[in-house]
């Protein structure tokens, strides 16, 4: 199983190794960690859900059934909050090997993913409608946000 | 200073949808936009005044009486005389103190909330018709021209007067390699930040509370920034809003605010630069992101934070009041927050601490830059 980002729904940028989205129709933003950060980034690459659990697996020290428990609960979270969609297609993207961690493979610990509300108050109450096809000064319906 | 009326304390921000291209004929051509603003200015009443924004000068022809004193307040700091030409012209006039008759404005849903924003592009023009407050914000990109048309002024409410053609503004700069953002602004010359955060933040209070210090103001909701040649801090504003229960915090802006007699159902807004004119900086280059915070602790102090933690606070807010280019928009603040360090600034009891903590932030950047 594949993933890939909800754009254009759903911006994002990566600072540091942490991932910060913004879903432009819900008004909600969200953080992930450097481990979330990392899944996110190899979702973005089109890897499916064993290599990056694979890859994860190179850098951390952690049974490969615990790795994957995170991996997969959090991607549950992303496509539950419309940041993320299944990709049923048959993806040719292939993970490659990790560098090796000078010191060993690093601690894990599960993707902390924080969501913010705090804009979709102020959101429904002054929706932004693009113009349809028949053009200004029609609303398009589909695109008001809920 | 004609008395506005206002709308409550709810300031609307709005969120961008998914960006998409209208294909239209029908939304407001130019040609009908100059025909509109021509027979406005048929009156006789032609006012034009040159502002000067992060460099660039700016002309503003109000061809009715009633818009000028809405608009012109806000940026009583960057109004100056000059002969250049204008690398933008922005049309505004009214229906009200003119008689004129509006714009081509669009027919809307009137079960839509009253801060609903109606967008439309087509380059190079892109456009949003406000209903609740009956606005029209059109730029031409190509011909540098705009038009901001209001039917009422007396409807306008109070954050429109503080932070006014902000779209045009949002529109025209970014086509000049700037990004608008939601953020207070105060430094020195030689240096400043960007006060970054939610509202309730202490960001308002914070850049407010400088007023009253060495430090000089750029504002406390919105300013401009560019990435080239250095990160730089540009004023779009000289307004400064105000919750009437923290007024007391900020006491030397009383005598400054234009809607002392409607805090009750609206932000205090003040106009800065009349009582503070001393107090006011076009720009500075940015030397860190700073992020508010209240913690109910006795002292007011700076703590290093994460640039990802500066990107979370300024982003959000920033892309949800700006239309369109959302994706763009954040790539630029994240471009940003790689280039300075950023802190924490945790608010004491005593916010009065705040201008000498900030200075000794710069200070000690400046002591530390290579």
């Amino acid at each position: 199983m594949r993933y890939h980002v909800n754009h254009p729904q759903v911006i994002n940028e990566t600072i540091e190794g942490e991932a910060i989205m913004i879903n432009l129709v819900t008004g909600n933003y969200y953080s992930l960690d450097s481990i979330g950060g990392e899944v996110w980034e190899l979702l973005e690459q089109s890897l499916s859900v064993d290599d990056i659990v694979s890859t994860l697996g190179q850098r951390y020290d952690a049974p490969e059934g615990i790795i994957r428990k995170a991996v997969v609960d959090l991607l549950d979270q992303l496509v539950g909050e419309q940041l993320v969609v299944r990709d049923d297609s048959r993806g040719t993207a292939q993970s490659a090997p990790v560098a090796e961690v000078p010191g060993g493979r690093l601690p894990f610990h599960n993707p902390r993913f924080e969501k913010f509300t705090d804009m979709q108050d102020l959101i429904l109450l002054d929706p932004v409608h693009d113009v349809d096809q028949r053009g200004w000064p029609y609303a398009a319906d589909s695109r008001a946000a809920n | 200073m004609t008395s506005i009326s206002g709308g409550g304390l709810m300031q609307p921000i709005v969120a961008p949808q998914t960006e998409a291209s209208s294909r239209t004929s029908s939304y407001p051509s130019v040609p009908e936009l100059r025909a509109a603003f021509a027979r406005a200015n048929d009156l006789g009443t032609l006012d034009v005044r040159r502002l000067r924004i992060g460099g660039h000068i700016l002309e503003l022809r109000f061809a009715t009486p009633g818009l000028a004193p809405c608009v012109l307040p806000a940026f009583g700091h960057l109004t100056f005389d000059s002969t250049a030409e204008p690398e933008l012209v922005v049309h505004i006039w009214d229906s009200a103190s003119g008689d004129v008759a509006p714009a081509p404005m669009p027919r809307t849903d009137p079960q839509s909330p009253a801060g609903a924003f109606y967008f439309f592009e087509e380059a190079p023009m892109r456009g949003v018709y406000q209903p609740g407050m009956e606005a029209l914000s059109v730029v031409d990109l190509a011909a540098d021209d705009a038009w901001y048309f209001v039917k009422d002024p007396a409807a306008l409410p109070y954050w429109e007067l503080a932070a006014p053609i902000r779209q045009i503004l949002h529109w025209w700069m970014a086509s000049r390699g700037h990004q608008q953002v939601h953020s207070g602004a105060v430094g020195l010359a030689d240096g400043g930040v960007l006060l970054v955060g939610n509202p309730g933040s202490g960001k308002s209070t914070s850049a407010l509370i400088c007023l009253d210090s060495e430090l000089r103001y750029a504002g406390d909701d919105y300013a401009m920034v560019s990435l080239e040649p250095y990160p730089t801090v540009h004023s779009l504003y000289c307004s400064g809003k105000v919750h009437p229960h923290n007024l007391s915090r900020v006491a030397h802006i009383a005598p400054a605010l234009w809607n002392a007699e409607r805090l009750e159902t609206e932000k205090g807004v003040a106009f800065l630069s009349e009582h503070f004119p001393e107090g006011m900086i076009e720009g500075f280059p940015l030397r860190a992101i700073v992020l508010p915070r209240i913690t109910g602790s006795l002292e007011t102090r700076v703590v290093p934070a994460s640039r990802a933690a500066a990107l979370t606070a300024l982003a959000p807010s920033t892309v949800f009041q700006l239309h369109n280019s959302s994706a763009e928009a954040l790539r630029y603040m994240g471009k940003l927050v790689r280039e300075v360090p950023a802190f924490v600034l945790e608010l004491g009891a005593d916010v009065s601490e705040v201008p000498e903590v900030l200075l000794e932030l710069l200070h000690e950047l400046k002591t530390a830059a290579p």
